[in-house]
């Protein structure tokens, strides 16, 4: 799409074939290409080391493109950054605020950097301290904040100059599942009342299934499916059954996992099955009836079924079903992001 | 302008850390304190050896190489700010806002030498109250703290440097310690060139430190001042600044861009 076609649904952010190679020829982004509509709220959903990352770094002018076309609000990343640096507010998933200056210091200090003054800023800054209640906190060093609170003060501080589009890299990870409602909240009244464009990267399918309107699943610097939640998780078509077994002995393992699988790709009804983890995920059109099908089926042999869990498609199957893996989620250990942040350049 | 601002924002920004941080400020100031109480009370005959100028006291030989010390002792910690701001991920949110670049490093640059100098007034002050008397007076005064405010950014650009390239406070503090001590006794901040093996001489006359404690010391002892000296001291350690900052510059465009 060229520039003299644009019109009221041209996308904000527009990425096209985008390749990002590490200087040690790891590739994070292997061509993807993507859109997100002005006012959306926009996810990647993917595994660690899946790039998300990486992209978030390229679209807000930290990483520079290997390949390929980004633009935001029509500018471009590379000639015009100072422009997008303007309209975005980024919270990276390391939470960045400065510990010996109060809550309220760094929020200044932020808006200061965005070129506000004066009454405006201090307007704001209060505003934003009580929207995240951290208004009691505000002369409080941000050192002494828990994690939750820094969380929330980096959020904030994101927002100072009024950004039109807010990336968040992983917000809610390492937030315990009170304050992640409470992020969650928060961020889909700022999508729906202020109307700002959201680009959000998580691992977890809950937050993605929840917030994001649309979404792209990405696994290996690929883009693998692209949709709404409910689109792609309609897309399979069928419900979910996961099963878990052993043979006579009471052993599991692959040969039986082998087995079991020639069995029930065998029966009536079922569209798909994927092996996952210690057991198999079947994906039928009537759950429901199908069960009795299945207990029957293994009644005749020598493998005993250990559990049955019949549901509704998730994002995980989604994921499963176009990589053959399922999100693993792993709580991130803190590791030293110096590296992420040092090493990165060619 | 929006140097300017950026610049003013990150000084004032530095400075609230700083004074929050008293301990940073103690521990750049314990060791020229201690050699000034102690140091030069110890050795306060060394004055009577042959080869030392005649009618100066050792106070007041050793202030200049005492403010030297005092100068890079907190430049050297310059770096180590610069690498927190990069692990913490407080450089990388500041890269996505408008901020001026260059303010970056200036920021950090112009609270070094505010901090030198106030270190260095410090100093001077203690000197004074143990019976050191400057030979040229308050202009004098204000042409040493120009001289070590210069020195330390000087110092500042080599520890910034070496933050930006290792990325590692405990190196850019390890290998700041490791040149601090074999530079300062190769040069003559504690004693005259003559007190030296002659193959230190030749270390202590390429030595950088002995520039700038010369300019000082030229201007803190009676009869030793002259324009010439002082004008060629400024020379250097302007040529050693323009190196070391250059380099820095280099190193933090290629860590941003």
């Amino acid at each position: 799409m060229s520039s003299s076609q644009s019109t009221a649904t041209q996308p904000i952010i527009q990425v096209k074939n985008l390749v990002e190679v590490y200087a040690d020829g790891t590739k994070a982004e292997d061509d993807i290409s993507f859109y997100v509509n002005e006012g959306e709220f926009f996810g990647f959903l993917g595994p660690n080391g899946a790039g998300k990352s990486t992209t978030i770094k390229v679209l807000t002018t930290l990483l520079r493109k290997t390949a390929g076309q980004v633009s935001i609000a029509g500018y471009d990343i590379e000639k015009d950054a100072l422009a997008i640096r303007k309209l975005i507010g980024v919270q990276s998933q390391d939470t960045s605020v400065d510990p010996e200056l109060t809550g309220r210091e760094n929020m200044i200090l932020q808006g200061n950097l965005q070129q506000m003054h004066g009454k405006e800023l201090t307007d704001r800054v209060e505003r934003l301290l009580e929207v995240v209640g951290l208004k009691d906190a505000a002369d409080k060093r941000a050192g002494r904040y828990s994690g939750g609170m820094k969380k929330r003060l980096d959020l904030a501080s994101t927002l100072v100059h009024k950004p039109k589009v807010l990336f968040l890299d992983e917000p809610t990870t390492g937030l315990d599942p009170q304050s992640r409602n409470t992020v969650w909240e928060y961020l889909e009244e700022l999508n729906k009342k202020e109307g700002i464009t959201i680009f959000l990267t998580t691992q977890y399918l809950e937050e993605a299934d929840r917030l994001c309107q649309r979404l792209c699943i990405v696994d290996s610097g690929k883009i693998v499916a692209e949709g709404s939640p409910s689109n792609l998780k309609k897309e399979i078509g069928a419900d979910a059954i996961t099963i878990s077994m052993q043979d006579k002995d009471g052993r599991g393992g692959d040969s039986v996992k082998a087995a079991a699988k020639q069995i029930v790709t065998a029966l009536p009804g079922v569209v798909n099955v994927v092996e996952s983890g210690d057991g198999l995920t079947l994906y039928v059109k009537d759950g429901g009836y199908f069960i009795p099908e299945l207990v029957r089926a293994f009644d005749k042999t020598d493998i005993k079924l250990v559990s049955i869990n019949l549901s509704t498609p998730s994002l995980d199957d989604v994921f499963l079903k176009h990589t053959g893996k399922r999100i693993r989620v792993e709580e991130l250990v803190k590791q030293g992001p110096s590296g992420r942040f040092g090493a990165r350049r060619r | 302008m929006t140097l300017l601002f950026d610049t003013g924002y990150l000084f004032v920004r530095a400075l609230k850390k700083l004074v929050r941080n008293p301990i940073l400020i103690f521990f750049s100031l314990f060791q020229p304190i201690i050699f000034l109480v102690l140091f030069t009370q110890l050795f306060h005959s060394l004055n009577e050896l042959p080869g030392f100028p005649p009618g100066v006291s050792y106070l007041e030989y050793a202030s200049a190489g005492i403010l030297m010390q005092n100068a890079f002792s907190s430049a050297l910690q310059s770096g180590t700010s610069i690498v927190e701001d990069l692990n913490s991920g407080f450089l990388p949110k500041m890269l996505v806002t408008q901020v001026s670049r260059p303010a970056i490093l200036l920021g950090r640059l112009v609270t070094d030498a505010f901090r030198v100098t106030v270190q260095s007034i410090i100093i001077l002050i203690l000197a004074y109250a143990l019976g050191f008397r400057l030979a040229t007076g308050i202009p004098g005064a204000i042409l040493i703290l120009f001289i070590i405010a210069f020195f330390g950014l000087a110092w500042s650009g080599i520890s910034l440097a070496l933050g930006l390239r290792t990325k590692s406070s405990e190196t850019v503090f390890g290998i700041g310690a490791f040149l601090t001590f074999p530079l300062l006794f190769m040069s003559t901040a504690l004693v005259p060139l003559s007190f030296m093996p002659t193959w230190m001489q030749y270390v202590s006359k390429v030595n950088p430190i002995s520039y700038a404690v010369n300019a000082v010391r030229d201007l803190s002892v009676p009869g030793f001042f002259s324009w010439n000296a002082e004008i060629s001291a400024i020379a250097f350690i302007a040529g050693i600044a323009v190196v070391t900052i250059g380099i820095t510059l280099y190193l933090f465009r290629k860590v941003i861009s």
